[in-house]
């Protein structure tokens, strides 16, 4: 591993993120939801004095239990690993902004985690009142931890001109509540909301499908229908609190996804719209499988298609998850940083002395290794780190530290497919068009601006060529092509 | 079912008996309400054979769209570098139909696979058996056909090297060979056959005799797997057709169009640069993944028993597998789980493992 260089074959560091991303934002917001549906089934079960309620909500509660206490919070660690390994200066900021923001969510978390292993543990042995006070309390801490995060989410989208007027001075926390109340603060959490309300009721449907519908018929459909009702919130809200989303958005990142529709072909660019679109419609897809299957057929209903379900909701996660990130394209934190951990503000000082040379990640006598010798391409070599690193020539670090945050050599968004074809003068064109970043460059809406001197270029360029050359161009990109 | 969300006769509007004095519909309700499905842990293989139905029916819509600026000969290349560029969705509705010839393939293999081990081929259901493995046989000569169409260098080498399977059959095999190609090699005398082929024979070989595999399916109903025929009648469950099971096929449908519509739009199918035979062919050329078992099967008998040998032996083995696979209704016929019904699910599983080994195994050495 050569960090802060993660270099993550085939699939690229940022599906790394993505793969416990999409799983953690379908625990945590199913956990938020049931927050609200535990204390709302058992009060609804204590007024109307049904013990064979009871029974099922308990055992839901432990499913619960086990299913955020341990994944939900592993793979929320799991966050953090990888968004420290993909983007540590992006991780960086957000730290340096949002360090009491996260105090105050995990001493909700700690509130959170306490209620829900206190409301399992205690059903039957304390007043039917005060276990359900108990859910309530996990109800909204749990809430709260959604309240917390979103703000930190949304941050990177719009982080305000407030924020963008005191970033890099030294004074950010200033801006605290401006970056946290961001434009998109109020529209995603909302949309959040809803979300973790539809959950709840899909993951209800899981516990009501093992009840035997042949056994206790009556049981089975009302809870299924009861449970199949928690989506009825986000069918009718959700398309205008995502148009108002969508508003809030700025113009430059919503022209990415205009910029899908008129345009086709392999480019990423048009993948946003197109995952925007599949979030529409596996989400449409849902409500209706819900209908037909579930509240329809509540009797027969069975763990099979709960699953399906399950896993259509899962589907629906990434692709609003990818979604949301790629919208933020070419930018990490958007006006501040790109996606490869570059500042706006940085651009012409890289340019003019160096992106490997002003490198913070270099050791002194590296950089002045670098500076004594800066002809780059041939074989400068950085001597920090592991064997291989030692081993990188500075091509192959530029393209590290540069493309790797969303490209790999032969895996996912292919260097190899990409430039299949190209000659070395054809690459240098490229990399000249997206070092010069000019206003009609085709590349500047969705790519980051390339930085570095004229060597470092050469030196990007001759790995690229390499790449390119090396047989890659044959069999390899073909296959890659089919994919 | 709960009878209240179905409307009673009286309710029952002015259209609604206007139609039904015509056409029969209360009849056709009534049976198809009449008509039961089965529900048991294995219930979850009956819709394979309706997903596959779905496919079909994408690819006839997405088929005729194409057909609309498709032009097969000489032009066939260009024709589809405009479906894939310059036409407004054009991409989509390519890639659509290309994904869904292999998810109906798979369907198929699925479907195919959960009647063998759920003994659905035994008496009374002997033709059904039948009818689904000429209609596997038949959609895979549709992707066969369908793949050489855009005429692109992937398409042509493929094809040529996906026609080796055919040549070694022994005596006939050259013969075959230069009829389907139109000549020695493949060209757009080739296309203009495959064409006709693919939107013409096949679709009047296909539609009768899906036509007959659905009447029989109507007729015989689904088949209970041998565990749950052991059970007493008293404690089998079953579900009226109509509208539980059809409100669950269709929800199984809604799934695989998600499926589909995800496939082609996030990984649409690619164009590659037009077809050129005096290039040589790219290395680790392979066929489509339905063939690739075949094609490995075939290369390794080649390399085995270099020379003529080699391929007759394995066209021979293929031919008697495929043999056995298709009297298997003949063999295993006792309703009882005796020697020769687990000799049956043996075989079954040696002919999926085969499959499957074989395929991936096609796939590490190209």
């Amino acid at each position: 591993m050569n960090y802060p260089f993660w270099d993550v074959p085939i699939i690229g560091s940022g599906w790394v993120i993505g793969a416990i991303a999409i799983f953690h934002v379908l625990i945590s917001h199913f956990a938020v939801g049931r927050g609200f549906y535990l204390p709302m089934a058992e009060a609804k079960a204590l007024r109307e004095g049904r013990e064979d309620w009871m029974e099922v909500i308990r055992g839901h509660s432990k499913f619960f239990l086990i299913l955020t206490g341990v994944f939900g919070a592993v793979s929320g660690v799991g966050i953090w690993f990888s968004i420290g390994l993909a983007n540590p200066e992006a991780t960086s900021t957000l730290i340096h902004n949002f360090v009491f923001g996260w105090a105050i969510e995990w001493v909700f978390f700690i509130v959170e985690l306490t209620a829900a292993a206190v409301y399992y543990y205690t059903w039957g042995r304390i007043p039917p009142k005060t276990h359900l006070r108990v859910g309530w309390v996990y109800a909204f801490s749990a809430w709260m931890s959604l309240v917390i995060i979103n703000g930190i989410l949304t941050f990177m989208l719009t982080p305000g001109q407030t924020w963008l007027g005191v970033a890099g001075t030294g004074a950010e926390s200033t801006a605290f509540w401006q970056a946290f109340f961001n434009p998109t603060y109020w529209p995603s959490l909302f949309l959040r909301t809803l979300v973790t309300v539809s959950l709840a009721g899909v993951f209800a449907l899981i516990t009501a499908a093992r009840i035997d519908g042949y056994k206790q018929p009556r049981l089975k459909t009302e809870i299924i229908r009861w449970s199949s009702r928690w989506l009825i919130p986000s069918f009718v809200l959700m398309p205008l609190f995502f148009i108002w989303y969508l508003w809030s958005v700025p113009a430059s990142q919503r022209r990415l996804l205009q910029l899908g529709v008129s345009t086709i072909g392999q480019g990423t660019f048009t993948q946003v719209t197109r995952t925007a679109l599949i979030t529409v419609m596996i989400s449409a897809t849902i409500i209706a499988v819900v209908y037909f299957v579930a509240y329809r057929n509540g009797r027969n209903f069975n763990l099979g298609w709960s699953l399906a379900i399950l896993l259509l909701a899962l589907s629906a996660t990434a692709a609003t998850e990818q979604a949301r990130e790629m919208i933020r394209k070419p930018y990490v934190i958007v006006q501040h940083m790109y996606s490869n951990g570059v500042r706006k503000s940085e651009v012409a000082v890289f340019n003019r002395q160096g992106y490997l040379t002003k490198s913070v990640w270099l050791r002194d006598e590296e950089r002045a290794a670098l500076q004594a010798e800066p002809a780059g391409a041939q074989a400068v070599k950085v001597s920090h780190g592991s064997p291989e690193a030692k081993a990188l020539v500075n091509g192959e670090m530029m393209f590290r530290g540069q493309c790797a945050a969303c490209h790999t050599t032969d895996g996912y968004r292919s260097m190899k497919r990409l430039l299949q074809g190209r000659d070395h003068n054809s690459i240098m064109n490229l990399l000249k068009t997206m070092r010069e970043n000019k206003e009609d460059s085709p590349y500047r809406a969705f790519m980051p601006p390339l930085v570095g001197t004229r060597q470092e270029v050469d030196a990007l360029a001759d790995y690229l060529h390499g790449l390119v050359s090396k047989g890659g161009a044959s069999l390899e990109s073909k296959t890659a092509v089919r994919r | 079912m709960d009878a209240s969300l179905s409307p009673k006769p009286s309710e029952k509007t002015g259209l609604f008996n206007w139609l039904d004095e015509r056409l029969g519909i209360a009849e056709i309700l009534a049976f198809a309400r009449h008509k039961s499905v089965p529900e048991h842990k294995h219930s979850f293989w009956y819709y394979w054979g309706g997903v596959s139905l779905f496919f079909f029916l994408a690819q006839v819509f997405s088929g005729v769209l194409l057909l609309v600026y498709y032009r097969p000969g000489a032009e066939g290349y260009d024709s589809a570098r405009q479906i894939t560029y310059d036409i407004r969705f054009g991409w989509l509705i390519r890639s659509a139909h290309s994904w869904a010839a292999s998810l109906m393939i798979l369907a198929i293999f699925v479907h195919m696979f959960s009647v063998y081990f759920m003994k659905a081929y035994r008496k009374p259901r002997e033709f059904g058996w039948w009818s689904g493995l000429g209609l596997l046989a038949l959609t895979m000569v549709f992707g066969f056909s369908g793949y050489l169409l855009p005429m692109d260098d992937l398409a042509y080498f493929a094809t040529k090297v996906g026609l080796a399977i055919p040549a070694s059959i022994p005596v006939v095999g050259k013969f075959i060979n230069d009829i389907v190609r139109g000549g020695p090699e493949v060209s757009s005398a080739t296309i203009q056959r495959f064409f006709a082929l693919h939107v013409v024979v096949l679709p009047l070989l296909f539609v009768p005799l899906l036509g007959f595999h659905l009447w029989l399916v109507q007729k015989h109903g689904n088949a209970l797997p041998p565990s749950e025929e052991a059970q007493p009648a008293s404690e089998r469950r079953s579900i009226p057709f109509f509208p539980d099971f059809f409100s669950r096929d269709l929800g199984m449908w809604l799934i695989a169009l998600n499926a589909l519509a995800a496939l082609a739009s996030l990984f649409p199918w690619q164009l590659g640069p037009q077809a050129d035979p005096l290039t040589p062919a790219p290395a680790g050329i392979h066929p489509e993944w339905y063939f690739m078992s075949q094609f490995q099967i075939l290369k390794l008998f080649g390399r085995w028993f270099p020379g003529a040998t080699g391929e007759a032996l394995g066209i021979a083995l293929f031919t008697a597998g495929l043999l056995l696979w298709a009297l298997i209704p003949l063999y295993d016929t006792s309703t009882k789980f005796g020697r020769r019904a687990r000799n049956a699910t043996w075989l079954g599983v040696l002919a999926l493992a085969g499959l499957i080994i074989t395929t991936i195994w096609g796939y590490w050495e190209v």
